[in-house]
C-alpha cells in the first residue's frame, strides 16, 4: 500500500529542459499520509526505546551517577534556559526513564538482557529497523537542460523528498534559496537541497556525453533495458535509474524524452524522435505515465 | 540567426541587490543567445553605459591587471545585455532582455523579444573573498597520481603479479571502450552554448569582484556635476592625510632597514636547513644497486623522517605559490587547493608535535615504569608464550598423535634458540629505560616519531619470530614438495620440467618400493611439521597485524584531512565537489510576476548550486590504501602460499606509503631552485593602502603601485 511499481513523472516548463522523475510513491492521498505518519511515528518510538534500552541497562550499572544526583541538577526547563545541555540531555532521560514505558524498557534491560553484548545486538537490530522503515519510497530522477547537460539524481527518501514530484510546487516557495533550518545539516551532510533530504547528484556536461542510448540486460531470469549515458572519456556508462530500474515502456518514454530536448533540432532524425513527445510542450504540467504490468 | 532554436540563456546571480529601480543590465556574452549578467547599474542611460563600457571606464582602478579578467573569463570585452524594470513601451534592441527585480519576487522575471524559450539559470555567487569557488571536477586534495610510474621502477617479484593483473583488467578495459566508441553513429559538433560550460564556470568565479568593480565606477558614468569639497571637509582630509603620511613614514623605516636584515637571517636558515634535509635524504635514498631496498624502505623511522624532510623542503615552495597569489585577483581560483594542502600539512604538523610533547613528556616522566612493562611483555609474549607453545606442541597436543622424535627434536632446537634469544633479552634490559627516554625525548619532533620507532623496535625485538617463521616455512615448504614428487612416483607419474606437465613413466620395481617407503614416512611426519609451522605462521601473522596498526597510526598522524575536514563544516563552499542544477517551479513565478506579455513565452527557471565534496572523496585515498591492503593480504594467493608455506611476502612499504606521498611531489625541488624561488618573492610588503589615499604634490614618493589613484584627484 505505501509503495507502487516504479512511475514516470515528466515536468516540462519550457521544450528545451524536462525532468523525468521515477519513484515508487504513489500520489499523496490521505490515507497514505496517515499511513506514512503512523510509520514514522513508528520509528520514532523505536529509537525511543533504544535509547531508553541503553538507559535503562546504564542505571543499573554501578558506573550509573544516581537518580538523586540527576534530580539535583534542576528541571529540564531551567537547564534548557541555562544552556547546559549534558545536564539537559541527562535530566530529560531520567524524567522518560521514570515513566511507565521506561520502566517497561528497564525492566527488559536488566532482566531479559543482562550482557552489555546481548543488548548491544538487539539495540542495533532496533536501528537497522528504525533506518529501514525510513527508507520506504525511492525516487530517482533525470533532468535535461539543453545546452548545459544531464543530470541524474537518485535518493532513499522520505515522503517530503517526494513532495516535489507529485504535488509541484508545495516545496517550491521555500526552496529558493534551501529553506530555512534543513540548510545547515544539507550543506554539511551530502550537500542536500531542499527539504534537507540526501540526495546523489551527478551533472554530466553535453560537450561530454557521447551518446544516450537504451541497453539491455540479463539480471536474474529477466531481461531489463536500462538507459545509459556514454561519458566521453570514462571507462563506466552512467546507469539513469540505476536502483529502480524501470520497465521499458518508461525507459523508452524517457529516452524519447531526452533526444527531444538535449539536442537543438537541426539533424532531422533527432527532431523526429522527439516529436512523440511534443504533448508535455506548455510549460509547468505534470504528466504520469504509468507502468501496466 | 541561422541554426538557432530560438532559446535564450540567462545566468542570473541571485544575490544582485533587488530594488525598484531603472537600471542596465551588464555582463558577458557568451553567443548571441547565451548571456551573463554581472550586475544592474541602477539610474544610468544604456548609450552612456555603452560608451563607458568602450573605453573601459567601468573598469578603471582595478587593483590588478584587467587582461587577465578577459582572458579568464574567455570573453574580450562586456556588453549591455537588456535593461532591468523598464517599461516595455521603450523601444530598444530586440536582443535585449528585459528584467523586472521587484522586491517582492525571489526569481527576476525575464523576458525577451527575440527568443521563443527563455531558460533562467539562477545562481548564487561565490565570495572569493572567503576562497569559495565552484569548479566542474571536484577540487583534488591530494596531488596528482605519480606513483604508478615509480612503482614500475622497482617491480619487485610479488608486486608484479598484482601489477599484471591490473594492466591486463585495464587493457580489456579500454579496447571495450573503444568499442563503444564505434557504437555512436552520430558524432555531433557541441555548439557554441554547450561549449561555453567551462567558461561560464569561470566567469561564476569571478561574478562578484567584478560585479563590485562595476558598482564602484558607476558613478563615472555619464556627466555629473562636479561637487567640490567644502572647507571643513579639506581640513579633515588635510589631517588624515598628514596622520596617513607619518604612519607610511614609520613603516616605511622598518621595512627598509628592520624588515629586509631580518628577511635575510630567516632566508640564509631555511638554506642551511634545506642543505642539511638534502644530505640526510640522500642518505636515506641511497641503493647500493638499484633494484636493492633504501633505508625508507625497510625502516618505519627512516620512512617517517623523510616524509617530515620533504615536507620541510616542500614547504617554501608551496609557500611562494600561495604567496604570489595575492599579486592577482582574488577570483583567479586555481591556487587554493594548494592553500587547503599546505595549511592541512602545516596543521598536521603542528597537532603531531603537540600530541608528541604530550606523550614524550609522559614517557620519559615513567620511563622506568615504560621500560618495565615493555621488558614484561617480551618476556611473557615473545619468550614464554613460544616456550610453553612449543612444550605443548612436544607432547602430543589436543590429542594429536604427533611424532615423538621428529617433534622433540623440532621442539628443542627451537626451545635452545629461544633460550639464546632470552639472554640477549636479558642483557638488553637494563639499556632499555634509556632507549624508552630517548625514543620519548624523540617524540618532541612529533608523536609520529615514537609510533614508528615503536614499530621498528617491534621489529628487531621479535626478530627470532621471523627466522622460526621462515625455517619452519622452508622445512614444511620442502616437505610438501617431496611429498608431492613422491605421489607422483607412487601413481607411476613424473613432472615433466621441460613441458611443464605431468608425464607417466615406468619406474624400476625397487625404485616404486624406496619411493613409496619416503612416501609413507614423510607422510608421516607432515603433521608434526605442520603444527610447527602454524604455531609460528600465526605467530608472524600477529606481528604484521600490530605493525598494520602502528602504520594506520601514522598515516592517520601524516595525512589526516583535518583541515578539509574543518573547512567543510566551517564553509562548504571551499571545497566544491562539482554543480548541480534544480529544475524550479515557475507557477509562483507566474503568479507574481504580471502575467506573461506573449504567449508563446516559456521560461523555467534553474537553479544551479555547487555541491560540496563528499566525505568519501576527502578519504579517497584511505579507501585505496585499504584496497591495497586488503588486496594483498586477503588475496587467494597469500592463504595459498600460508599453506603450502611459501614465504608471504610483506606489502612494499612503497604502496603502503603512497598515502603519504600523496601530498608530496614526485620530484623535490633542488636547492638552488629553493633560492630562486624564496628570492623571486615580491620585495616588501607594504602596509595595506589608507581608505583614502592622498595624492602627494611631488608624486615621487609614492610607490609605484599607488600610480593608479593620481588620476584620482579630488572627483
Amino acid at each position: 500500500m505505501l509503495t507502487t511499481a516504479p512511475h514516470l513523472y515528466i515536468r516540462r516548463p519550457s521544450p528545451t529542459t524536462a525532468e523525468f522523475t521515477v519513484t515508487t510513491c504513489p500520489p499523496l492521498t490521505l490515507p497514505l499520509r496517515l499511513a506514512l505518519a503512523c510509520v514514522h511515528a513508528a520509528r520514532l518510538s523505536l529509537l525511543l526505546a533504544i535509547i531508553l534500552l541503553l538507559y535503562g541497562r546504564w542505571t543499573a550499572s554501578p558506573s550509573f551517577l544516581g537518580a538523586e544526583h540527576i534530580r539535583a541538577l534542576g528541571s529540564p526547563v531551567s537547564l534548557l534556559l541555562a544552556g547546559d545541555f549534558p545536564s539537559l540531555v541527562l535530566s530529560v532521560l531520567q524524567l522518560l526513564h521514570a515513566s511507565a514505558a521506561g520502566q517497561v524498557c528497564a525492566r527488559a534491560a536488566t532482566h531479559l538482557l543482562p550482557s552489555w553484548w546481548g543488548l548491544a545486538v538487539l539495540a542495533g537490530a532496533l536501528l537497522y529497523a528504525t533506518r529501514a522503515l525510513g527508507r520506504i519510497h525511492t525516487t530517482e530522477s533525470l533532468l535535461v537542460l539543453r545546452g548545459l547537460g544531464i543530470q541524474t539524481a537518485s535518493s532513499y527518501s522520505s515522503y517530503n523528498a517526494n513532495a516535489t514530484g507529485s504535488s509541484s510546487g508545495s516545496s517550491g516557495g521555500s526552496c529558493v534559496v534551501g529553506g530555512g533550518g534543513g540548510r545547515w545539516w544539507g550543506r554539511i551532510f551530502g550537500g542536500g537541497g531542499a527539504g534537507g533530504n540526501a540526495k546523489e547528484t551527478r551533472f554530466i556536461p553535453t560537450e561530454k556525453i557521447q551518446d544516450v542510448l537504451i541497453n539491455e540486460a540479463f539480471r536474474g531470469f529477466e531481461v531489463r533495458y536500462y538507459l545509459v549515458v556514454v561519458v566521453e572519456g570514462e571507462e563506466e556508462l552512467v546507469v539513469v535509474f540505476p536502483r529502480l530500474l524501470p520497465r521499458r515502456r518508461i525507459v523508452e518514454a524517457v529516452w524519447r524524452g531526452v533526444r527531444g530536448c538535449l539536442y537543438e533540432p537541426d539533424s532531422s532524425g533527432v527532431a523526429a524522435a522527439g516529436g512523440g513527445m511534443g504533448i508535455g510542450i506548455g510549460g509547468g504540467d505534470v504528466k504520469s505515465v504509468d507502468e501496466k504490468r | 540567426m541561422p541554426e538557432h532554436d530560438g532559446l535564450m540563456r540567462v545566468f542570473w546571480p541571485t544575490d544582485l541587490p533587488r530594488s525598484d529601480l531603472r537600471g542596465v543590465v551588464v555582463g558577458w556574452k557568451n553567443s548571441a543567445f547565451d548571456v551573463f549578467a554581472l550586475a544592474i547599474l541602477e539610474e544610468v542611460e544604456s548609450r552612456n553605459v555603452e560608451s563607458a563600457l568602450k573605453i573601459g571606464t567601468l573598469l578603471r582602478n582595478a587593483s590588478h591587471p584587467v587582461s587577465r579578467i578577459y582572458e579568464l573569463c574567455g570573453q574580450s570585452s562586456m556588453y549591455i545585455l537588456g535593461l532591468a524594470n523598464t517599461p516595455d513601451s521603450v523601444e530598444v534592441d530586440p536582443s535585449w532582455i528585459h528584467v523586472a527585480t521587484g522586491t517582492g519576487s525571489q526569481v527576476p522575471s525575464v523576458t525577451c523579444a527575440s527568443a521563443s524559450s527563455i531558460q533562467v539559470v539562477l545562481f548564487e555567487r561565490p565570495l572569493p573573498g572567503r576562497m569559495q569557488y565552484i569548479s566542474l571536477n571536484p577540487i583534488a586534495l591530494a596531488l596528482g597520481d605519480k606513483h604508478g610510474i615509480h612503482r614500475l621502477d622497482f617491480p619487485d617479484s610479488g608486486e608484479e603479479d598484482d601489477e599484471r593483473e591490473e594492466r591486463r583488467k585495464k587493457e580489456t578495459k579500454r579496447q571495450l571502450v573503444e568499442k563503444l566508441k564505434q557504437h555512436s553513429i552520430v558524432k555531433r559538433v557541441p555548439s557554441a552554448k554547450e561549449k561555453a560550460l567551462a567558461k561560464i564556470v569561470n566567469q561564476i568565479n569571478w561574478a562578484w569582484e567584478l560585479e563590485k568593480l562595476l558598482q564602484k565606477n558607476v558613478s563615472r558614468i555619464g556627466t555629473r556635476p562636479k561637487r567640490s569639497l567644502s572647507v571643513s571637509e579639506r581640513v579633515v582630509e588635510s589631517a588624515t592625510t598628514m596622520r596617513d603620511m607619518m604612519m607610511m613614514w614609520m613603516w616605511d623605516l622598518v621595512i627598509v632597514y628592520i624588515l629586509p636584515v631580518i628577511k635575510r637571517i630567516f632566508v640564509l636558515g631555511l638554506m642551511c636547513h634545506r642543505v642539511t634535509a638534502e644530505m640526510m635524504l640522500l642518505i636515506l635514498e641511497w641503493r647500493a644497486r638499484p633494484k636493492y631496498a633504501a633505508l625508507k624502505d625497510i625502516s618505519a623511522t627512516a620512512q617517517q623522517v623523510e616524509i617530515r624532510l620533504q615536507q620541510f623542503c616542500y614547504w617554501p615552495m608551496q609557500y611562494v605559490t600561495l604567496r604570489l597569489r595575492k599579486n592577482d585577483w582574488e577570483s583567479v581560483t586555481t591556487s587554493h587547493p594548494d592553500y587547503i594542502r599546505f595549511y592541512n600539512s602545516l596543521w598536521l604538523v603542528a597537532n603531531d608535535v603537540i600530541i608528541g610533547i604530550a606523550l614524550g613528556s609522559y614517557i620519559i616522566d615513567n620511563a622506568t615504569w615504560v621500560a618495565d612493562e615493555i621488558s614484561n611483555l617480551l618476556t611473557t609474549y615473545t619468550v614464554e608464550a613460544l616456550q610453553s607453545s612449543i612444550s605443548w606442541l612436544m607432547g602430543w597436543p589436543a590429542g594429536l598423535k604427533l611424532n615423538t622424535e621428529l617433534a622433540a627434536f623440532l621442539g628443542d632446537l627451537f626451545l635452545w634458540v629461544i633460550d639464546y634469544w632470552s639472554s640477549c633479552i636479558e642483557a638488553l634490559r637494563p639499556a632499555l629505560p634509556h632507549i624508552i627516554w630517548v625514543i620519548g625525548f624523540s617524540s618532541f619532533a612529533g608523536a609520529s616519531m615514537p609510533i614508528a620507532l615503536f614499530s621498528d623496535l617491534l621489529s628487531i625485538l621479535t626478530i627470532h619470530i621471523y627466522s622460526f617463521y621462515l625455517a619452519s616455512a622452508r622445512i614444511y615448504h620442502w616437505q610438501l614438495n617431496i611429498l608431492i614428487s613422491l605421489f607422483h612416483l607412487f601413481r607411476g607419474k613424473k613432472h615433466n620440467v621441460l613441458r611443464n606437465r605431468i608425464d607417466s613413466c615406468d619406474y624400476d620395481l625397487d625404485q616404486l618400493l624406496v619411493g613409496t617407503i619416503l612416501f609413507t614416512l614423510l607422510f608421516f611426519l607432515l603433521p608434526t611439521v605442520v603444527v610447527f609451522y602454524l604455531n609460528f605462521a600465526i605467530a608472524r601473522m600477529a606481528i604484521i597485524s600490530i605493525k598494520a596498526v602502528f602504520d594506520t597510526m601514522l598515516s592517520c598522524l601524516n595525512h589526516f584531512p583535518l583541515f578539509a575536514l574543518m573547512l567543510r563544516v566551517k564553509d562548504p563552499g571551499r571545497l566544491p565537489g562539482g554543480i548541480r542544477f534544480e529544475l524550479r517551479d515557475t507557477q509562483e513565478l507566474r503568479l507574481a510576476a504580471h502575467d506573461p506579455p506573449k504567449g508563446h513565452h516559456s521560461t523555467s527557471v534553474i537553479y544551479l548550486q555547487s555541491i560540496p565534496l563528499n566525505f568519501r572523496a576527502m578519504f579517497h585515498q584511505y579507501f585505496q590504501m585499504g584496497n591495497r591492503i586488503r588486496k594483498h593480504y586477503l588475496s587467494p594467493r597469500v592463504v595459498l602460499c600460508l599453506l603450502t608455506g611459501k614465504f608471504v611476502p610483506p606489502l612494499n612499504r612503497k604502496n603502503l606509503y603512497s598515502l603519504q606521498y600523496s601530498m608530496l611531489p614526485a620530484r623535490r625541488a633542488g636547492v638552488m631552485e629553493m633560492w630562486d624561488a624564496v628570492n623571486s618573492l615580491p620585495a616588501t610588503m607594504r602596509r595595506a593602502a589608507p581608505a583614502s589615499l592622498p595624492v602627494l604634490p611631488n608624486g615621487r614618493k609614492l610607490p609605484s603601485i599607488y600610480s593608479g589613484g593620481r588620476a584620482r584627484g579630488y572627483g
